[in-house]
């Protein structure tokens, strides 16, 4: 079994400091073969004086270099030639309609399945009973390759899905929203004998749940429904809500309680699968390591700082994404001050950083930017 | 959403507009005629209503945060002195009354109906194009683009609320770009196709538009800064240095390069050296955190691309905090890394014309620094070299009353000339 492997198979999902020298010599490993592989990785690496071999504790992970996912927007850099059978070829969702393109291969794809099993376990997402599915996000279609759309469809297998609805349809080369059409799904469904599971983005659940709440409908969804909250508030930042808000909307029109309502996180560039405690804190899985980096040096900061978000995974092999820079900021806290029990340290995302939409009329620009203006 | 009639209605209205958009067009054209004075004296009024924060409920709602401060910038354009002035430098007096010709008169009227293709990268845009169309008496149909979050509609139809007379004269369409069949025949209906971005979207225009309707590219263009000597080279440089941070590169008229005057790599490595701290002092200014955390990303990103896609090339590289200076040893014209991240390059003004027109088609702004006795004989060799516009150093972005765009006076495009003979 190779190190990535005993990495994803043998770790107990919260338990960090055990799973240290693993995820050490996992992320070695990782480093070694994109440097082997891919010849831009190799000069990154190069540039910054990095190799794999100073890496030798987990405080020596932040020497692995970080690469803004930016870098993936306007780069294809892979670590498996094209004609390797890759897994997946995934992209993400372009907010800004720039998007970033990170092949998976089928090592990552076994090493996810521990991984997910083992926290759908953790966080009871998992249950025999069937159930129907309302898909609050893309229907997946040949058009979509985003991973939004693939996880979304992946977490309407914890329970065996009875049928699906989704809120976004591919109609005439664009998606569009059906909300009505979810909303009297939703009212059939609350009469069904078997529960209810509503996965999506948070965006689109406040928009429904606000809808309902106007057209006066209240619902009790069976007991054992469940809220699944993945993806973040993409182009709706501006209307973002507190999450008490959204809790207490969920309870007073679909009648779920708050416990009933599962968070994600996740990024196409670090696929980890991030669930949110009953307190909804994200704790750091053992299959990921966060560093908070300083917004003017990138230096790596203590504890309780806040800063550039830099993610670190060595799960993919077929793309260099080892250590991404987000363009979020966060902190990190110590897991006890959760008191959910878990003991990992937790990461709070405070929100995106300046990259505001990106719009240019520069000529060229808008090609290096991964993005047709106009047409 | 859909723009007809003055009325905002929704999508699913699409075809049934379609199927009668013809019809409706032709009778407009036949019966109606849209004065100038009736856009002006609307505009004005909205110009007005903006200024006493009638207004800003909309603003906030569709607009992103520094919209009022780039509304602040256009605003002195919204007025009738500005509008008939443009009206009379862009077309002349021949605009308002019919002038005699041996063979009898000769006017100006609209060139019919203007399909309007318009990019999203700077807010109010769409609605800038419709006014230059409806200024010239044109019936205006717009394509909105992506971006837009409902600005232009809120625009538009607070015009026409105003001076329903525009109503016939204004269609917005929230069509994707991927809807080809809607937008072909949109453009079936058109006598002119007027395009804003890219060189993907133009070159789908192009596609678009059938034979016989004119086509209007306002393509995107590259901008640079020329660097000869000072007048006060604190004061220039320092206006320089703010204006890549702010425009951040992203304008037509952004600064994609710091071309010196000089052939010496060695002053051009001093250069770079001073300029540094210059610039890392414009790109602290006023920043937030946030701010700082994108700088940095920036910086970050450039210095890593510098790595990967400049392996075998010879760059120097400064980086500095949330900015850098890449000096390069060719003297291509090319996008920089964006975002306060400069390119210099050395072009000795012997050079300029001929490296510099290998981008035609392409140039836009050159910022000007150089001693002044120097101004008008670089300012000369600039404009035969094939620039637009030829500013100051840290004006490359400012609008002047009365100038051109990319080097025409777009309202004559909008126009044709009719010889009627007595």
């Amino acid at each position: 079994m190779g190190s990535r492997q005993r990495l994803f198979w043998c770790s107990d999902p919260y338990d960090l400091p055990a799973s240290d020298g693993r995820f050490v010599r996992a992320a070695a490993d990782n480093c070694a073969f994109h440097i082997r592989r891919c010849p831009e990785y190799a000069a990154i690496a190069r540039r910054l004086g990095f190799s794999p071999d100073q890496l030798k504790t987990v405080e020596d992970l932040a020497k692995i270099p970080p690469i803004p996912t930016l870098f993936f927007k306007r780069h294809a850099v892979f670590s498996m030639p094209d004609r390797w059978p890759v897994a997946m070829r995934v992209t993400s969702s372009g907010t800004s309609g720039k998007f970033s393109q990170i092949n998976f291969d089928w090592g990552c794809v076994l090493a996810e399945v521990p991984m997910i099993l083992r926290l759908g376990w953790r966080h009871r997402l998992i249950s025999p009973v069937p159930a129907n599915c309302v898909v609050l996000g893309y229907k997946p279609d040949k058009h979509n390759r985003t991973g939004v759309t693939r996880t979304m469809f992946g977490l309407t297998f914890f329970s065996p899905p009875l049928r699906r609805t989704y809120a976004l349809h591919y109609k005439n080369g664009t998606y569009v929203p059906d909300l009505d059409r979810v909303i009297r799904d939703l009212e059939g469904y609350a009469s069904s004998p078997f529960p209810t599971r509503i996965i999506g983005f948070p965006s689109y659940l406040w928009f429904g749940l606000k809808r309902m709440e106007e057209l006066g409908i209240r619902l009790k969804l069976r007991p054992g429904s469940r809220i699944l909250l993945a993806g973040g508030w993409k182009q709706h930042y501006a209307q973002e809500v507190e999450k008490p808000r959204l809790y207490a909307l969920v309870r007073t029109v679909l009648g779920v309680e708050e416990d009933h309502i599962h968070e994600f996180f996740g990024a196409v560039e670090h696929p980890i699968f991030f669930n949110a405690c009953p307190r909804h804190r994200f704790h750091i899985p053992a299959y990921s390591r966060v560093v908070i980096r300083d917004v003017e040096t990138l230096e790596p900061l203590p504890m309780g700082k806040a800063g550039l978000v830099n993610l670190i995974s060595p799960l993919i092999k077929a793309t260099p994404v080892t250590s991404v820079i987000t363009d979020d900021l966060g902190y990190l806290e110590p897991g006890e001050a959760c008191g959910c029990g878990i003991p990992s340290p937790t990461l709070t995302i405070l929100g995106r950083v300046g990259l505001s939409d990106i719009t240019t009329c520069a000529a060229g620009a808008a090609q290096l930017l991964g993005k047709g203006e106009g047409l | 959403m859909i723009l007809a009639h003055g009325t905002v209605l929704p999508d699913a209205d699409l075809p049934a507009l379609l199927d009668s958009l013809e019809d409706e067009l032709n009778a407009t054209r036949a019966n109606l005629t849209l004065e100038a004075e009736t856009v002006v004296s609307a505009i004005d009024t909205l110009g007005r209503r903006l200024d006493s924060g009638a207004l800003d409920h909309l603003i906030a709602q569709f607009a992103a945060p520094n919209m009022l401060d780039s509304l602040a910038q256009i605003r002195p354009a919204l007025c009738r002195e500005a509008l008939e002035d443009k009206l009379k430098t862009e077309l002349g007096p021949e605009a308002l009354s019919p002038r005699p010709r041996p063979f009898g008169r000769a006017r100006y009227l609209p060139l019919g109906i203007l399909f309007h293709v318009t990019a999203g990268n700077v807010a109010g845009l769409p609605a800038f194009s419709a006014v230059e169309g409806l200024l010239t008496g044109n019936i205006n149909l717009l394509k909105l683009p992506r971006e837009d979050k409902g600005l232009t509609l809120a625009i538009l139809s607070q015009l026409t609320d105003q001076e329903p007379r525009l109503a016939p004269f204004l269609y917005a369409f929230d069509v994707p770009s991927s809807d080809t069949a809607t937008l072909k025949r949109l453009a079936a209906l058109a006598d002119g196709l007027v395009v804003w971005g890219g060189d993907e979207a133009v070159r789908a225009c192009r596609g678009l538009a059938p034979p016989g309707c004119k086509l209007m590219e306002w393509a995107h263009r590259l901008s640079f800064a020329y660097v000869a000597g000072y007048e006060d080279r604190e004061a220039e440089l320092t206006a320089l240095a703010r204006h890549i941070v702010r425009t951040g590169g992203l304008l037509c008229s952004s600064c994609q390069v710091i071309y010196l005057d000089t052939e010496d790599w060695d002053r051009a490595q001093a250069f770079c050296r001073d300029f540094l701290p210059i610039l890392e002092g414009a790109a602290r200014e006023g920043r937030s955190p946030g701010q700082a955390a994108e700088a940095t990303l920036y910086s970050y990103e450039t210095l890593l691309e510098q790595a990967v896609d400049r392996r075998d090339f010879d760059d120097r590289f400064f980086p500095g905090r949330g900015c850098s200076i890449t000096l390069r040893r060719d003297q291509e014209l090319e996008l920089s890394h964006l975002h306060g991240n400069v390119l210099v390059k050395c072009l000795p003004r012997r050079a300029l014309l001929p490296v510099l027109r290998r981008q035609k088609g392409r140039l836009q702004t050159a910022g000007l620094l150089c001693a002044r006795w120097d101004r008008e004989a670089l300012s000369a060799i600039l404009a035969r070299a094939g620039v637009t516009r030829i500013t100051r150093a840290g004006h490359m972005s400012h609008t002047f009353p009365g100038e051109g765009h990319d080097g025409e006076y777009p309202l004559r495009r909008y126009v044709r000339v009719v010889d009627t003979e007595d």
